[in-house]
């Protein structure tokens, strides 16, 4: 797949926080980068509506934040994921695989 | 547990929205701070870094305000909870008026009672609305929606307008009153 061609599913972007954060707590730009990373620099969150996913996420309890300081001394917000959120991770990853492996069966039908 | 936070922070939002306001934007310029430190790493000047950092992080006003709205939107999701919310604070309050108009009114001081508690209900909601609409003014302020210089230009309207409708009204006066309110004070 060509990596600048590679699109992001509408409602990906919640779980990829939620994949990206239960890696351990990350600021925002540290959300993007792990997400980066984690898929071989493959799928790129655009910048300006990752802190809006951020939000919705903490509204509904999935993510807490406080604010610490970063490696670089600069006061960050720091996203963790709480219990609640690891649990909709899990079903996030289950309706995921689900869609995924329909997608491929129907792709593979001859 | 993580909704009774959810909660608490949903209610932090609605009383500190300019405090909200300045978190959501000091979080915002960390992330192009970092963009930009990012880009100067792999050469670019100063000035280009922090050009290209702004330009891929997109339109700050717009972020700020949605980031600032979901604060202040209620920590629920579904439509119907919402609804069983807002019935819940209207049937209460219409038990207090209710409570009030059947106070015993036999003697003099039962129907003094009974005025005074018209009086206070009448003077709480005209309070509670002017609170509410001068609240939502102040984080609307706060975020940011009336800055969005795309709507200013696109509209060729001054701050302070009502955006849902695009209507040339004032919205809130200094006061934070709406034009309806403004008509009966």
């Amino acid at each position: 797949m060509s990596k600048s061609k590679a699109g992001l599913l509408q409602g990906t972007l919640d779980m990829l926080i939620l994949k990206a954060l239960s890696l351990g707590p990350l600021h925002g730009y540290g959300v993007g980068q792990r997400i980066a990373q984690i898929s071989d620099d493959t799928l790129k969150i655009e910048e300006g509506s990752l802190y809006p996913g951020l939000y919705r996420l903490e509204r509904r309890g999935w993510v807490e934040s406080e604010w610490d300081v970063s490696d670089n001394n600069q006061r960050a917000k720091f996203y963790k994921l709480t219990r609640a959120g690891r649990k909709q991770l899990i079903i996030e990853e289950q309706n995921w695989e689900r869609l995924a492996g329909a997608t491929m069966k129907a792709l593979r039908a001859s | 547990m993580s909704w009774i936070q959810a909660t608490i922070r949903f209610l932090h939002a609605w009383r500190h929205p300019d405090e909200i306001a300045r978190e959501v934007e000091a979080e915002l310029r960390f992330h192009i701070e970092m963009r930009t430190r990012a880009n100067m790493e792999v050469g670019m000047r100063p000035d280009q870094a922090r050009l290209a950092a702004r330009q891929s992080f997109g339109d700050f006003d717009r972020v700020k305000t949605k980031c600032c709205e979901i604060s202040r939107s209620l920590p629920v999701n579904s439509t119907v909870l919402k609804m069983a919310i807002y019935i819940t604070i209207a049937v209460l309050a219409g038990g207090a008026a209710l409570w009030a108009v059947n106070m015993p009114h036999h003697n003099f001081a039962g129907v003094l009672w009974q005025l005074v508690a018209i009086v206070v209900l009448a003077r709480t909601f005209v309070v509670g609305r002017r609170a509410i609409s001068t609240k939502q003014f102040a984080a609307d302020r706060a975020s940011g929606v009336y800055e969005d210089k795309s709507f200013r230009q696109d509209k060729g309207f001054s701050s302070d307008v009502c955006e849902t409708h695009g209507v040339g009204i004032k919205a809130h006066d200094e006061h934070g009153r709406t034009p309806v309110e403004r008509m009966f004070n």
